[in-house]
């Protein structure tokens, strides 16, 4: 249920003389700055300007700074090299080429991981996109940098490390503590299946294996019937 | 008249249809029933449609909304190539239209300007003209507005490939023929003329306003826009539907959240999706905050032009605190991207109502304060008083919402004549003034705070404790991570939502909500792939600043400046 209400009779049309003399209004106007001030004076510690950038303001746990490639507990980048972040990116800042990897318990994986963070719109989309818990953000928020080609960050950039996290902790993320999703698990405590270049490998051992290519996916590793034979 | 081929009309089709049928136009209108009351109409009826629409007793469509550019060279709908959609909206009646303007000639589309009948047509004329290529003969001042003079081609189209650039030198700049004829009048100063930006720091924002001065009375005024045209309406083309998010908070970025809430409506309504309510609070409370921020910028900056600095810092507080919430929510300050189609990116944290609360403790004491200085200062009101003034007809025609039409006595807000969300069942008022000037939109955007923090107060009281922000359909929103990282089907929906998009049904939709300037519209037309086909968005603060060259005028300078502050134009929302 909403009225209409006119605000015009909220104000008197025409100043009274007091108030068109000027200085009773003056005084009257000081009495609220001389209050902020006075207030201010008192409770310094709560002034709503801080001295950056020795004083910083505290972001919350949501904020959407740097991002961040999560690691396994080998170290490897849990990405799996699926290019939802890249489709998802409104400003197509994220640039992965995708390579084989060796243990075919891990598909794929990132050879390039490149995000151009003068492009990045810090939306967060990639974080939502990703499937594999591989992308985080940080409360990272400055980054300044020389050069384009500095702003474009690779794999070694991105790498979460323990410095980082100390720093400036963990922003934006695809589920937070205590809110009951239980992440993927870690790939590389799974049994190691062995990829392309490992099959060579095993080949020139004697090792009989299928001709064929079997491609990425555990479900494509050698039983353990045809590594005995 | 031809009869539409479905046989059940909408009361108001209806009505539409039999106040058309028995005027001079009957058999070259057709109306159709879609979301809106829908006319088609060739171009050369089009003028005299206008004409009966604005007058008919039974019609009255008075206020001219938007004008926009269809091109359907890459859909299989439409009849013609070009089409030109106008919304109108009707006070008396409480309701929207819309015309389809066909253009067969796909060479050179032309349609005659309306912008005699329509003040309001005259822009956006012009914005056609520039995206679209469209003539419009009879138009008084058919220039290109929103890309440069330098540029070639009609960006909208569909054979127009993005990415092309083309240099603008200085010596491009299109000045108005008037200002380079001297003017001399016998027995008096010669006049001259000024360029007031196009980067000055009054206008807030790229604007350039060509003034001839007589003295210092502005006698004639022109407005050039466009300095921060980024073509988002061609981009939203080239993304889904949830990725024109993160653009739609670059829109009025002082009020970010409320165009993600505006932009996410019109596909939601699309799809048919509903929202539980508990995410319907949870955008309503950020919406009203957001409001209040977008008039804290405005009057705040407003003042300061007058030299008022003090309520700046003053009204600045409110708009941090309420800076700090949004980014406890969503993760970023400004640039929000909180609303997905389908609901919110994340839940809200655990003390969002204590946060809030304690917001509509904190915010009034810095509204008070302001009034205190302002309400009865002399210098205010010298200088805001009997200033700019835009009487209730001016207001119609030039289309204006918003605070600028409820300052001028037309109590139109989207929320109360067209209730979304649950705006129906809170108990608050609108704001009207009868003056027009500049101190009445001061005092409308005030009230209109307080209004806001009663909106906010009741919706808290009726916010569910917990429960769900997104809507369960996993065809539009993404399923909880959870259930991505361990079960393949939402693994799976996940996978099609990103890849491809939401796949929104072919159709067209306009819905609009209360900006923080007035009716904020979006026009989507989809043709069902992942993206849409043409989004068009209805800026409020377009029809102002289009205003401002005819308000300026009689006025000097120093009156400009406090006027341009009071119409809270946006450059990221006014040139797109």
């Amino acid at each position: 249920m909403s009225g209409v209400i006119d605000v015009s009779r909220k104000v008197p049309p025409k100043l009274t003389l007091a108030q068109r003399l000027y200085l009773p209004e003056i005084l009257r106007g000081m009495s609220v700055t001389v209050r902020h001030l006075a207030r201010n004076l008192a409770n310094m510690k709560r002034l709503p300007t801080i001295l950056y950038p020795e004083q910083k303001r505290g972001y919350s746990e949501r904020f959407r700074g740097k991002h961040i490639l999560k690691t396994r507990e080998d170290g490897s980048l849990k990405c799996v090299a699926c290019y939802m972040c890249q489709q998802a990116c409104p400003a197509e800042c994220i640039t992965i080429v995708a390579g084989e990897h060796p243990k075919i318990a891990y598909e794929k994986y990132p050879v390039v991981f490149d995000i151009d963070m003068l492009r990045c719109v810090f939306c967060g989309f990639c974080v939502d996109a990703c499937p594999k818990d591989a992308i985080w953000m940080t409360r990272n928020d400055q980054m300044a940098f020389f050069t384009r080609e500095d702003a474009v960050f690779s794999i070694d950039r991105l790498r979460e490390t323990k410095e980082e996290i100390a720093e400036h902790g963990y922003g934006y993320r695809p589920y937070y503590p205590g809110d009951g999703t239980t992440p993927p698990s870690d790939a590389s405590l799974l049994p190691v299946i062995p990829g392309t270049g490992e099959r060579d490998r095993l080949r020139e051992e004697g090792v009989k294996l299928p001709d064929r290519d079997l491609g990425a996916g555990p479900l494509n590793a050698p039983s353990q019937a045809q590594k005995a034979s | 008249m031809t009869v539409a081929a479905e046989a059940v009309l909408s009361p108001a089709a209806e009505a539409l249809r039999e106040r058309v049928g028995a005027s001079a136009l009957s058999g070259r209108v057709t109306v159709l029933d879609r979301d809106l009351p829908t006319l088609e109409v060739g171009p050369r009826d089009w003028p005299a449609l206008a004409r009966f629409l604005r007058d008919d007793a039974g019609c009255r469509y008075d206020l001219f909304l938007d004008l926009c550019g269809v091109d359907n060279l890459k859909r299989r709908a439409g009849s013609t190539r070009f089409e030109a959609v106008v919304h109108l909206h009707s006070l008396a009646r409480n309701q929207h239209a819309r015309v389809r303007v066909l253009l067969a000639d796909a060479e050179k589309p032309s349609l005659p300007s309306v912008a005699d009948v329509y003040p309001a047509a005259n822009w956006f004329e012009r914005e056609a003209y520039d995206l679209f290529g469209f003539d419009f003969p009879g138009h008084p001042n058919l220039h290109r507005l929103l890309c440069h003079d330098a540029f070639v081609g009609h960006p909208l189209r569909k054979d127009y490939a993005p990415g092309q650039r083309w240099f603008f030198a200085e010596e491009d700049i299109r000045m108005p023929e008037w200002s380079k004829e001297t003017d001399v009048r016998a027995g008096h100063f010669e006049t001259q003329t000024i360029s007031i930006g196009p980067a000055h720091p009054a206008t807030h924002g790229i604007v350039h306003l060509v003034a001839r001065l007589d003295g210092d009375r502005i006698v004639r005024a022109e407005t050039m826009i466009g300095y921060l045209h980024r073509c988002f309406e061609k981009m939203a083309e080239k993304h889904h539907w949830n990725q024109v998010i993160p653009y739609t908070d670059r829109l009025n970025y002082i009020s970010a959240m409320l165009n993600g809430v505006g932009y996410v409506r019109v596909v939601e309504k699309m799809l048919g999706v509903e929202i539980p309510e508990r995410g319907q609070l949870v955008r309503t409370i950020l919406s009203e905050f957001s409001r209040i921020m977008d008039h804290c910028v405005c009057i705040g900056a407003n003042l300061v032009d007058l030299g008022a600095l003090t309520n700046f810092w003053y009204l600045y507080q409110p708009r941090e605190q309420i800076y700090d919430l949004i980014e406890a929510c969503c993760g970023a300050r400004l640039t929000v991207s909180y609303v997905r189609v389908g609901g919110l990116a994340i839940d809200v944290p655990d003390d969002f109502v204590a946060r809030c609360r304690g917001l509509l403790e904190s915010i009034p004491p810095f509204l008070d304060d302001v009034e205190k200085l302002v309400n009865n200062n002399r210098i205010a009101r010298n200088r805001l008083q009997g200033v700019g003034v835009v009487s209730r007809d001016q207001a119609v025609a030039w289309g204006l919402t918003g605070p600028m039409l409820r300052a001028s006595g037309v109590a139109y807000d989207v929320r109360r004549e067209h209730p979304y969300d649950f705006y129906d069942r809170f108990d608050w008022d609108v704001p009207v003034s009868n003056d027009g000037d500049n101190f009445a939109r001061y005092l409308v955007r005030m009230e209109e705070m307080r209004q806001s923090l009663k909106i906010v107060r009741q919706a808290l009281d009726v916010f569910p404790a917990r429960g769900e922000v997104n809507s369960s359909d996993w065809r539009v929103v993404l399923p909880p991570k959870d259930a991505v990282y361990h079960d393949m089907e939402s693994l799976i929906y996940h996978f099609k939502l990103t890849m491809e998009g939401i796949r929104v049904p072919a159709g067209e939709r306009y819905e609009w909500i209360e900006g923080g300037n007035g009716e904020l519209g979006f026009y989507a037309v989809s043709d069902g792939r992942g993206g849409p086909y043409r989004l068009k968005i209805r800026p409020p603060c377009f029809p102002n600043m289009a205003a401002f060259e005819k308000i300026v005028v009689g006025g000097t300078i120093s009156d400009a400046i406090a006027t341009l502050g009071t119409l809270n134009v946006i450059a990221g929302e006014l040139d797109r």
